[in-house]
């Protein structure tokens, strides 16, 4: 009765969207990876997960883009896990957001993180003043 | 902004002076002084629990049940906080605040309620496309549907993309968890089988090859054989020649029987 079931084979794909660094292209991103959450048998709780997570991402660079006016969202999905990239370039880095940052203490929207890492099984992130904001999240299909 | 790096700053030690002062009267857990330093941390931190509230608000729950919810998790969160583990307590709180808020979508039913009401907006924007259509003599607009149904534009893509695609869930879910006694699972809920089951399949099955069909023609077909509107009646609504309905009407089932065979 408790065997796990065999996952249909799903094979390895590659998503990647790029969408202007605005709230209002936020809603775009969530479309896209509910879609591509779908396809890998994500429960719908899971899917919610992973769009609000993906609106985090966003939203953080958005708020701490140094110039960037694109933010790039790629996925990757293998039978089991959907590993997603959130990262914006800081070209044209505007100087007053640098000053701003503390270079001891890198934050990423700060509180947008503990959220994302409360909903993700594991979570990455790297600032860089110059090179912009990358951040990479990964879900676990549970069965 | 640089203000507000400063803030924070006193904040966090702030913070970490009044979970000192609380340590201490966690010794005595009757003290008045204890209810006191515990509801002081609970006031300080209700903004990060509204905070956390609001990104589920958009999950169909009201907000104030959230934010209820949510402070249960601070209460829990700052009765097990322990400074020596070296973390803020933001950080240590959002996880406990989190999984308070969404065991509550768990006990509510929320995976299986979520998908019907995905299901149903789907159908409800396939009717609305039609009744839009024939009334505006165009394809209605996203943004139109949205207004027409009382839905937010995202919630109307995400309707027609995955509401009839969103995982079937296990006949084994629980339904809801808590308490002693077994909790139900779907198959709790399976009647008898229904004479007319292999009709609603039919149904369902006709339903989703509708879906091929671009708005106009599920139009015509609607009006032609839901409604029994003539060729002619429907051109006169569509402003197009009878020719050109009979053209339409064909190619719309030749799709429909295209999808139904495979």
């Amino acid at each position: 009765m408790n065997q796990p079931i065999a996952h249909p084979n799903r094979s390895a794909g590659l998503v990647e969207l790029r969408i202007p660094s605005k709230a209002e292209w936020v809603a775009v991103a969530r479309l896209a990876v509910a879609a591509v959450a779908n396809r890998l048998n994500f429960s719908i709780e899971d899917i919610e997960d992973v769009k609000l997570a993906v609106a985090e991402a966003c939203t953080n660079c958005i708020q701490h883009a140094h110039g960037s006016d694109q933010i790039e969202i790629t996925c990757e999905t293998d039978s089991d896990a959907l590993t997603i990239r959130v990262r914006d370039y800081g070209q044209g880095t505007r100087p007053e957001a640098i000053q701003s940052r503390r270079v001891d203490e890198p934050r990423v929207g700060g509180l947008g993180v503990f959220l994302i890492r409360s909903l993700m099984d594991a979570v990455e992130y790297d600032v860089h003043p110059e090179h912009g904001t990358n951040l990479v999240m990964t879900k676990k299909v549970t069965a | 902004m640089h203000q507000h790096a400063d803030d924070e700053r006193w904040d966090r030690q702030k913070t970490r002076e009044a979970f000192a002062r609380f340590a201490e009267a966690k010794k005595d857990p009757g003290s008045s002084e204890y209810e006191r330093l515990r509801s002081e941390l609970v006031v300080a931190h209700l903004n990060l629990v509204r905070y956390l509230a609001v990104k589920f608000a958009n999950r169909g729950e009201a907000l104030d049940d959230l934010i209820q919810v949510g402070t249960v998790g601070l209460l829990k969160a700052i009765d097990r906080f322990d400074l020596e583990r070296g973390v803020e307590f933001t950080t240590y709180a959002t996880p406990t605040i989190v999984g308070e808020i969404k065991r509550y979508f768990r006990d509510k039913g929320w995976a299986v309620k979520v998908p019907r009401r995905l299901q149903e907006l789907n159908l409800a924007v396939n009717r609305a496309i039609e009744k839009l259509s024939v009334k505006m003599g165009r394809s209605p607009t996203v943004a139109e549907l949205a207004e027409h149904l009382n839905a937010s534009e995202e919630d109307i893509l995400e309707a027609q993309e995955l509401g009839q695609a969103y995982n079937l869930l296990s006949l084994d879910t629980e339904l809801s968890g808590e308490g002693d006694k077994k909790s139900q699972t779907l198959a709790d809920y399976i009647g008898t089988t229904d004479a007319g089951l292999a009709l609603l399949e039919d149904k369902a099955n006709l339903e989703r090859a509708f879906e091929v069909l671009t708005g106009r023609e599920r139009v015509i077909l609607y009006l032609r054989f839901y409604e029994s509107v003539s060729q002619t009646e429907i051109a006169k609504r569509l402003n197009v020649s009878q020719m050109h309905v009979s053209r339409l009407q064909q190619k719309a089932l030749e799709k429909l029987r295209h999808v139904l065979q495979e």
